[in-house]
């Protein structure tokens, strides 16, 4: 019985330990640049339903906030980043293939000689997805770089989740 | 027997109150990451304080230059102590800035033309803000990419890499190009976020030369 006890103290402690790590972060102490250069946003779908082991398309959904844009897949130019749509490894999901939409052309008022290829507003992503048999919490990258008028944003990766169900 | 079944309870108990508090703390994360997506979707740039990039104030702007030291093309340490009683532009820019591929023209021209007074540019890359310290191939790529474009724009003055080590030390850079006049003294003078102009840049150059 003693021994019995003092593993249950033993567990206690170490989730103790545990929630005092897992301390809450209150979003406005969170970093101003999360809000502010979250360009994109992921729309849908949060969940699809596909064979397993075949590929299947699925259709993403995006979002880039008003007044910005993000290059296309293929830029312009070879020093812009294109936007970028991944899979990671061992997620139970493989990306087979990623079709992205043409970018809409478009010039900027301080160097109208150069045309960018751009996404605006909302665009599509067709992947097409082999899933493993079961439920898969996917977290899918989409990685970009974002522009107004006059300046410029870091690229950065957002997490695309999905949740797979390969049946 | 009695007393270790009030234990075992006791224990129980304080389990099952951890439980709870850590549900109750995903649950309340889970919640603020909600509301910080749905700010984002509707997320728009903010026009920065004062209207536009020419009257950006910095809140760095009456103080010392933060110092710095940083790795330049050649894998020489340039350091700000060392343009001590010279105006300096520490100009923020990545390669795939569009704005700051176009105000580097210019800015070459003025530092051409203010040399002589005593101005030098320092031309700082934040190409990797996205790369991981150990994506090697992305860095080597990020160096190489700097150099093209360096080499394209017939960059005269030194160029420094990555400026994200510093960039908190200047305000948090997130956006570019971004532009701090520093006047011979060391002290901030003007600031400049996003595209300006050739002749608000020539004049902020002034302001740190007339120091």
């Amino acid at each position: 019985m003693r021994k019995t006890i003092r593993a249950t103290a033993a567990t206690a402690i170490s989730l103790w330990v545990l929630a005092a790590h897992a301390q809450v972060i209150p979003p406005a102490a969170q970093n101003r640049s999360i809000i502010t250069t979250d360009a994109v946003q992921y729309l849908f779908p949060e969940q699809v339903s596909v064979p397993a082991g075949k590929p299947s398309p699925v259709t993403l959904h995006f979002r880039v906030a008003q007044g910005l844009h993000i290059n296309s897949h293929t830029p312009s130019d070879e020093f812009l980043i294109p936007t970028d749509f991944s899979i990671p490894d061992g997620m139970g999901v493989r990306l087979g293939a990623a079709t992205y939409p043409p970018g809409t052309i478009i010039w900027l008022a301080f160097e109208p000689k150069t045309k960018l290829s751009v996404y605006t507003g909302e665009f599509e992503i067709q992947a097409r997805i082999v899933a493993t048999p079961g439920n898969h919490l996917v977290q899918a990258k989409l990685h970009y770089q974002a522009c107004d008028q006059n300046q410029c944003m870091p690229p950065k990766t957002i997490n695309v989740p999905i949740d797979v169900i390969g049946k | 027997m009695r007393r270790n079944t009030i234990v075992l309870t006791a224990v129980l108990f304080i389990l099952a109150i951890f439980a709870w508090a850590g549900w109750a703390n995903w649950e309340y994360r889970r919640q603020a990451a909600e509301k910080l997506l749905a700010g984002a979707g509707q997320g728009e740039l903010v026009p920065a304080p004062g209207g536009d990039a020419m009257n950006y104030v910095s809140p760095l702007n009456g103080k010392p230059a933060p110092a710095f030291a940083l790795q330049n093309l050649s894998g020489g340490k340039i350091s700000l102590a060392g343009y001590k009683g010279k105006a300096v532009m520490i100009n923020f820019w990545a390669t795939w800035c569009g704005p700051c591929k176009v105000e580097t023209p210019w800015i070459v021209e003025l530092r051409n033309k203010y040399a002589a007074q005593g101005f030098e540019v320092l031309g700082v890359d934040t190409e990797g803000d996205d790369l991981a310290a150990s994506d090697k191939a992305g860095w080597a790529k990020a160096e190489t990419n700097a150099n093209k474009f360096v080499t394209e724009m017939k960059v005269p003055y030194p160029v420094l890499l990555d400026g994200d080590s510093i960039s908190r030390d200047y305000g948090g850079l997130d956006d570019l190009p971004a532009s701090f006049f520093v006047d011979r003294s060391g002290k901030i003078v003007a600031a400049s976020v996003g595209l300006t102009s050739e002749s608000d840049i020539e004049g902020n150059i002034k302001k740190a030369l007339a120091n």
